[in-house]
């Protein structure tokens, strides 16, 4: 009895010995498969619009004139120097479309394509993108933070940008030798 | 009986076990011939059918303005930028806003890591990060002329193609910044820049870490040719008018910095104004130099190569040629400056209070 059921067992289990051969794709069963590849966003992107969360001497809400309530940027490129800074950064930016997805290029570009013959990934510019009040100050300062005894800071400009921005083309992007 | 049974069960299931691992998608090796192709060296970009413009538009419900600056007695400058634009050449001041190409699939835009110890970077020990625009290449060969966009192939040393019949988006940008100025005392007055058919090739900027300074340092090179750069106070309606600088076939090759004359930019620690400095020119054995002679000894005669290399390399000279100037209609002829060496710079910034 015990031997049959080991024999049982062991047609059970030799039946697993199969060849399910794993095949290659070929090109034309590939050409079938579309729209799988790429990656396709839509989203709106907002810092600080009301305010941030500190509130010091130097930060607040928006609603407060005499605070700065916008994100802050700051980096030193030399030991013990002064600090460059990106200085209340605030606004949104919503954008429709920005697209992700990899190509193969063989041809176009004025001849350059069939030269290159290799696959790229592209990013897609967003069918719309649109800011909204947003701006941001170029500034160098003295020390990393503005609360900071003798802060002094350099603001060269303030740059404000609002509405609808023409963005068209392709970023491609690839490794090189 | 049983434990030969057991023993026959246990070898048939390692059997039966076995297959499992036999499937025919063998991992094959990389050849030589593939990994050649990959090295990760470098990041390529391209910009593929690329267009960017905005301006200040109210009516359209556009904002673009620049803030925070103030005139000689303190009081707010408002600048409204009417328009920034990139776009193909032929765009008529950025009216006809068509797309353009930005670097080629075989000579692109690229971020790279360098290697110091290579002889064309000369800095030993330092990893160095270079992020450059298309390179030159031989005349010769497909070389274009950095200037004249009508001219073909083997006229020049640009790689950057000049928008054709053949290949309409072309590799060079028309671009331009127009602003309109408020001051105070002052109604609005127009400021406009645009270039046409601009080419950048040969331009980079490599970084790296000077460890005996500690600060961050760079060497510069912007290349800008263009067949026309033309500064104006025409109003955003009608760009064309005369009242304008135009420098006909403008080429401008800044050297701002080499790897023994370092550009640091940084900031002050007490005033908190940028500081942009080139250290002034130095080598370790310039003592062993007599009036410009080498003393005779190996130091000596390494310093004076040195000093030889310095005082007669080009690639360390900074250029501007504007093959014509013409102001408000009237041609004022070509004009040069070349060869600038920059031996020392120290530029610091501060507020002018008033």
């Amino acid at each position: 009895m015990k031997i049959k059921f080991q024999t049982f067992i062991l047609c059970a289990l030799t039946s697993v010995n199969c060849f399910a051969e794993m095949a290659s794709i070929n090109d034309s069963e590939l050409s079938e498969v579309t729209g799988q590849s790429g990656v396709y966003l839509s989203g709106e992107v907002s810092i600080n619009e009301q305010g941030g969360p500190l509130t010091d001497s130097y930060f607040g809400e928006c609603t407060d004139l005499t605070k700065s309530c916008g994100a802050r940027l700051s980096f030193q490129t030399q030991e013990s120097g002064g600090w460059f800074v990106i200085d209340d950064i605030k606004g949104s930016i919503a954008f429709e479309g920005l697209t992700f997805q990899v190509k193969e290029i063989t041809s176009g570009f004025g001849g350059d394509g069939a030269l290159f013959n290799k696959s790229v990934m592209e990013i897609g510019m967003p069918e719309s993108i649109r800011m909204n009040d947003f701006e941001f100050t170029l500034a160098t300062g003295s020390s990393s933070r503005p609360s900071d005894a003798g802060y002094q800071q350099l603001d060269f400009m303030t740059v404000e940008m609002s509405g609808e921005l023409t963005l068209e083309g392709n970023l491609l992007v690839f490794p090189t030798p | 009986m049983f434990l030969i049974t057991s023993k026959i069960v246990k070898l048939i299931l390692l059997s039966a076990l076995l297959p499992l691992n036999y499937t025919s998608a063998e991992m094959t090796s990389l050849s030589d011939n593939d990994l050649s192709e990959v090295d990760g060296a470098g990041v390529g970009l391209v910009l593929d059918d690329f267009v960017f413009s905005h301006g200040n538009d109210v009516a359209n419900d556009k904002v673009f303005k620049i803030k925070g600056l103030t005139d000689s007695n303190g009081d707010a400058v408002s600048i409204n930028v009417n328009q920034l634009y990139i776009a193909r050449s032929g765009s008529n001041y950025g009216t006809t806003l068509d797309p353009v190409n930005l670097g080629r699939l075989t000579n692109p835009y690229e971020i790279k890591l360098l290697d110091g110890d290579d002889a064309d970077v000369k800095l030993p020990g330092e990893g160095v990060l270079q992020i450059s625009a298309p390179s030159k290449v031989d005349i010769a060969g497909t070389g274009y002329s950095c200037i004249d966009p009508t001219l073909g192939a083997g006229t020049g040393d640009c790689s950057s193609r000049p928008s054709s019949a053949g290949w309409l988006n072309g590799e060079r940008p028309d671009m331009g910044l127009e602003l309109e100025i408020t001051t105070n005392t002052g109604g609005p007055k127009n400021l406009n820049f645009n270039a046409k058919s601009a080419v950048f090739d040969g331009s980079y900027i490599r970084l790296w870490g000077d460890d005996d300074n500690k600060k961050m340092a760079a060497e510069f090179r912007l290349n800008f040719y263009t067949p026309e750069l033309e500064i104006s106070t025409c109003s955003q309606a009608n760009q064309g008018c005369s009242s304008s600088v135009k420098m006909q076939d403008f080429q401008l090759e800044l050297a701002l910095g080499t790897t023994f004359q370092p550009l640091y930019i940084g900031a002050d620690n007490i005033t908190g104004g940028l500081t942009v400095e080139i250290s002034k020119i130095t080598h370790e054995y310039i003592n062993n130099l007599n009036a410009g002679v080498s003393d005779g000894t190996a130091n000596g005669d390494a310093a004076h190569s040195f000093f030889t290399d310095y005082y007669t390399n080009d690639s360390y000279r900074s250029n501007i040629v504007i093959g014509n100037l013409d102001v408000g209609g009237t041609s004022l002829g070509s004009a040069k400056v070349e060869g600038m060496l920059i031996q020392y710079l120290d530029i610091k910034f501060r507020d002018l209070a008033p």
